[in-house]
């Protein structure tokens, strides 16, 4: 078994680690296949946890989409993109609240998974965001779930802006539920909330996430594979392979 | 026996409505009457009215249903919950500005009341959430309006995260839109809003809010259906009746 990424499940409190500290949790093939290996292990036989905390072993939360594997190769390039879509969609389907524990760098398809989670903590001067325009990709894949998470006007200007913003930036932009001063304070503060969120009914939750599910577009999936496509069809362009090759070389 | 104080007053200050939940021994905790009397009271409004101001008697603005009757009758929770949506449809689709006056706590069905009105004032001390997954109840009623008072993101946070925010967090999220330093305060500045909305022309401060309702997708009962049906199929859930049973049990006074 890979252990790209692990599941400890803890009565109602199940952990996921993205584990893959040594390239910075950068998302691979292989590492997204971990992470829906372990998600479908958590739904299929640990019923009895209803609280999922995420988060990235070692400095980073997840750096993103490994950068190596969608040069050079369109195909690698467009299951990874539909993998990371997948990824995504599963997590926010899940029947558990998902909190994401933003213990460092939340990085393009990264902070995609910051933006599903149902609720995110992080520290103030953490790095977070979606620089995808500044590498001439396109954010497809996370814009969804971002214009449903801070709304269609904030999204846009993200989006469009590229770059990186602090943990405190997060918290205004409302990516994230709470953002603690260092991050020595991030692990008491999502151990408070993760407690909080596990002493809730479980069916109650359950039904009150599917009820959000269904009302914010979380159901359709015709946009998310769209959003893969059109994401593929941008990162194999010429231009892209061609900035992404010279920022791999620097 | 003394005739029992009405749950809902209405009291004119010119050409503003000023309707005030009136349990104040109680919390101003919902009970279907006071709900159905607040409807009642909503729909009475004269031509003449041209802005209404929600506030409470008492500490509080509400604390949501009164769990005792959730407790003690199984036909409570469902028919609270019909009552809940009924007051925040009736509220959302008045044809004049509503100004929510929350000097104390808005818990749950309280905090619920705030998503239906235009502007939302509060106080920094004040205590705001839906917690009601704490007792098996899911917020779902309220979603399809609160959603369009906050962003989904924040709408999911609150309805997961059973705690409650302070009045600032509320203004910070857009859950309230002032927010005072002191609950002494509140009542004042939302009516003199509400004075400052009434002088505007009504025709088209209605046909603004139409548009608004519309834009939301709040026209049709389609999203508030939605959310009560979700919330009516978990009553009487065993882990409803469970932790609502816990809360006497326990010998818990927060109610």
């Amino acid at each position: 078994m890979s252990n790209l990424a692990t599941l400890r499940v803890d009565g109602p409190i199940a952990r996921l680690v993205i584990n893959r500290p040594d390239a910075r949790n950068a998302l691979s093939i292989e590492l997204l296949g971990a992470l829906h290996d372990r998600l479908d292990e958590l739904t299929h036989t640990h019923a009895g946890a209803h609280v999922l905390v995420i988060s990235g072993a070692g400095k980073a939360f997840c750096a993103g989409m490994d950068l190596k594997q969608i040069v050079g190769d369109a195909a690698l390039a467009g299951r990874l993109l539909s993998g990371l879509g997948d990824l995504t969609t599963k997590i926010r389907r899940l029947p558990l609240t998902v909190l994401g524990a933003v213990n460092g760098p939340a990085i393009g398809g990264g902070c995609g998974i910051v933006t599903v989670c149902d609720l995110a903590i992080t520290f103030a001067d953490n790095k977070m965001g979606f620089p995808e325009v500044d590498l001439g990709i396109c954010p497809a894949v996370v814009a969804p779930w971002l214009v449903r998470k801070v709304g269609p006007g904030r999204a846009r200007q993200i989006l469009l802006t590229g770059g990186l913003m602090s943990g405190a930036e997060a918290l205004a932009h409302g990516i994230v539920t709470q953002c603690v001063p260092t991050l020595a304070d991030l692990e008491p503060a999502v151990e408070a909330m993760a407690t909080r969120l596990a002493a809730g009914g479980p069916a109650a939750m359950r039904a009150t996430k599917s009820l959000l599910n269904e009302l914010d577009g979380s159901m359709d999936d015709a946009i998310l594979r769209e959003a893969a496509a059109i994401s593929a069809s941008i990162v194999g362009s010429p231009e892209t392979q061609a900035t992404l090759k010279a920022r791999l070389k620097a | 026996m003394p005739d029992a104080p009405p749950p809902i007053t209405t009291h004119f200050d010119g050409p503003v409505a000023i309707l005030g939940l009136n349990r104040p021994d109680k919390r101003n905790a919902q009970t279907p009457e006071l709900l159905a009397d607040l409807v009642a009271a909503a729909v009475a409004l004269p031509e003449s009215c041209r802005a209404v101001v929600l506030t409470g008697h008492g500490a509080v603005f509400c604390a949501g249903f009164d769990m005792r009757l959730v407790h003690d009758d199984p036909d409570a929770l469902p028919r609270l919950l019909r009552g809940l949506s009924t007051a925040v449809r009736t509220f959302k689709r008045l044809p004049v500005p509503v100004v929510a006056a929350a000097h104390g706590a808005a818990v749950a069905g309280g905090c619920a009341l705030l998503a239906a009105a235009d502007v939302v004032v509060t106080n920094r001390h004040a205590r705001l959430g839906y917690p009601v997954v704490r007792l098996g109840i899911s917020p779902a009623v309220n979603a399809g309006a609160l959603r369009r008072t906050i962003t989904d993101g924040a709408t999911r946070e609150r309805a997961l995260d059973p705690d409650l925010i302070s009045g600032v967090e509320a203004a910070r999220i857009g859950l309230a839109h002032h927010c005072l330093d002191q609950p002494h305060a509140v009542l004042p500045t939302a009516i003199g809003l509400a004075h400052h909305l009434a002088s505007k022309p009504p025709h088209a401060v209605a046909a603004t809010k139409r548009l608004m309702l519309r834009l939301d997708g709040l026209d049709s009962d389609g999203p508030f259906d939605l959310g009560l049906a979700a919330s009516l199929a978990l009553a009487g859930s065993p882990e409803q009746r469970d932790r609502v049973a816990a809360l006497w049990s326990a010998g818990d006074s927060r109610r």
